[in-house]
């Protein structure tokens, strides 16, 4: 499957170069820490009232940490598809692929999922390290019951990213415009304080975001809950899925004829 | 069935990203162009940089949506048919960064060979096949970024080996390469068409280069098909008319441009400051173009009568060099 070609390619890419995958996970170490303490120090401790009382967990290390691996993860696919394809762009490659049988919608994918596999294997390392050092108790069910959740999480963030797949091939340069989304959704998505603290529309706009779900649901997987317990969250990603699949294609479909008006090589 | 056929083929490029209700302005590239190439044959287009060539590459290999007519490839047209068309050609762009320099040749051909469907049973084979065709095979585990420019573009064409395609499109394939990678790429273009019956459709801005290795050439110039011939059809243009090259110093060559003759700039020496014109020019004119020269402040430093070559059609047809 061509698919598993482009992950192959991708992969050895990174990997091919230690440092290169070394700094990519202290990155994310350093990042973790410094919003950790950085909430501690506010907070005048690891226990919140207000976190617990708002989300159900008081823990602040445990809500940061869920959250913060979560949001890495979200923005994966995006930052495959808008710094990816730009590489390949850059590099001259993308016609050279483009020029191939293979359908274009295989390729990116392909491009997305190695992104999201390869951030998950050093969020796992992340994640182990942050639980390590803050001490969070995580049991092997916790994980097994997160599994599924998470896989759709996946699917609801590959389709959310898809919308820049078509942008980024016909606009060229839009870093800037996916970062506003990728902070936004840091913000908007109650990663490392309650959404309940702000006002009632920022609410209900956070339901439009699949991260706001997916930390929700992962959350009360943390403190105990039930499918049926997180049951709401997991009715919005399965929505989120299709809506975003749904517009991620037809954007993709409109730009993908101007593009192929305009040229796809050339940066 | 010919191998390509093209009818009045358009390319029109907007200047700005054509958004909905957003007023564009749309540049000319190509400008109504028809011909045919056969089965097995090498055919060239030749023409200035800018002149069309590379738009009308990316057309037919599927690249590029055209503005205005038709065109097929082994009998597929390029708008409906993609991926068909896709499946049985193969194309060497332009440039040297078209291969993962982080990968090895091997890995290289491996991946192109999985987007190309290349059966999993034959792609050891082909791939060990064609690296040792174009001589890497002993390097074939060096990363691309170590290789020199010659060697990469022996890579890019034993990619665009890698499904066996049937049409070849070559963009440019010698361009900026040294003397030997040129002449290793171009005797091995030629042997792919005599050897292997590929039909090439190969760009080139070097005369010499169409003149050695194609059956037949359209010159194209901003976006026209000005002539189309074998090359020795072409050179009976200029039959007749023999060339002048005029070898002068200290020539200020916007001057050209006022003179009534149809002479081009053929060769600069930056270091020596001379400058090498050449072009048709009468026996009767000749004393006066040597005149004009010398007003303008020039040396001559030689005068000799050439065979007319292509790059005598050319000068004729569109006036540069």
């Amino acid at each position: 499957m061509a698919i598993i070609a482009v992950i192959e390619k991708e992969f050895r890419m990174f990997f091919r170069y230690p440092l290169r995958v070394f700094s990519s996970i202290l990155v994310g170490i350093v990042f973790l820490l410094q919003f950790v303490f950085f909430g501690q120090a506010v907070l005048g401790g690891r226990y919140s009232q207000l976190l617990a009382s708002s989300t159900g967990i008081g823990d602040y290390p445990t809500y940061a940490l869920v959250g913060y691996v979560l949001w890495w993860l979200s923005v994966s696919p995006m930052e495959a598809y808008v710094w990816g394809i730009r590489r390949e762009l850059q590099r001259g490659t993308f016609e050279t692929n483009i020029a191939a049988p293979v359908r274009i919608t295989e390729l990116l994918l392909g491009i997305a999922l190695s992104w999201l596999i390869m951030d998950s294997l050093l969020m796992t390392v992340v994640f182990a390290f942050g639980a390590l050092i803050f001490h969070i108790s995580i049991t092997f069910s916790i994980l097994l019951k997160s599994l599924p959740v998470l896989m759709l999480s996946f699917l609801a963030f590959l389709g959310f990213g898809f919308i820049f797949a078509g942008l980024v091939m016909m606009l060229k340069h839009i870093g800037p415009f996916a970062q506003i989304f990728e902070f936004s959704m840091l913000f908007f998505s109650g990663i490392f304080f309650p959404l309940g603290v702000m006002p009632g529309i920022v609410v209900e706009f956070s339901k439009i975001l699949p991260l706001t779900h997916s930390v929700s649901a992962i959350r009360g997987i943390f403190i105990g809950k039930s499918y049926s317990e997180i049951a709401p969250s997991i009715t919005w990603l399965i929505l989120l899925v299709f809506v975003y699949w749904l517009i991620g294609y037809a954007i993709f479909r409109w730009a993908e004829r101007v593009t192929r008006v305009m040229g796809y090589g050339g940066y | 069935m010919k191998a390509i056929e093209v009818r009045e083929l358009r390319k029109s490029y907007p200047k700005k990203i054509p958004l909905p209700f957003r007023k564009v302005q749309w540049v000319e590239a190509v400008r109504g162009i028809s011909f045919e190439v056969r089965r097995g044959e090498l055919f060239g287009l030749l023409g200035p940089n800018g002149a069309g060539k590379t738009t009308t590459i990316k057309m037919l290999t599927t690249l590029l949506e055209p503005s205005g007519g038709t065109a097929a490839v082994l009998g597929h047209d390029i708008r409906r048919d993609a991926r068909e068309i896709r499946k049985r050609i193969n194309l060497v762009a332009e440039g040297e960064r078209t291969l993962y320099w982080r990968l090895s040749a091997y890995e290289n051909l491996k991946y192109f060979a999985r987007i190309y469907y290349v059966p999993k049973s034959e792609e050891k084979e082909r791939i060990e096949g064609l690296l040792k065709l174009v001589g890497l095979w002993e390097r074939r585990d060096d990363l691309i970024m170590n290789y020199s420019r010659g060697m990469k573009q022996r890579l890019a064409i034993a990619k665009a080996l890698i499904n066996d395609p049937e049409v070849l499109f070559l963009d440019e394939p010698t361009l900026g390469l040294d003397v030997q990678s040129a002449l290793f790429v171009r005797e091995f273009i030629r042997k792919l068409v005599d050897e292997q019956k590929k039909t090439v459709l190969l760009t080139t801005h070097y005369l010499g280069e169409a003149e050695e290795l194609c059956d037949r050439i359209a010159i194209i110039d901003h976006g026209r098909i000005i002539a189309l011939d074998t090359p020795e059809g072409l050179k009976r243009l200029v039959k007749g008319e023999d060339a002048v090259e005029i070898k002068v110093r200290d020539f200020p060559a916007e001057k050209l441009e006022k003179f009534p003759w149809k002479l081009a700039v053929v060769k600069e020496n930056t270091e020596r400051g001379t400058v090498t014109l050449r072009g048709q020019v009468d026996e009767d004119d000749l004393p006066k173009v040597v005149e004009l020269l010398v007003k303008s402040g020039s040396r001559i430093l030689s005068v000799e009568q050439k065979e007319p070559t292509l790059e005598d059609v050319f000068i004729k047809l569109t006036g540069r060099d």
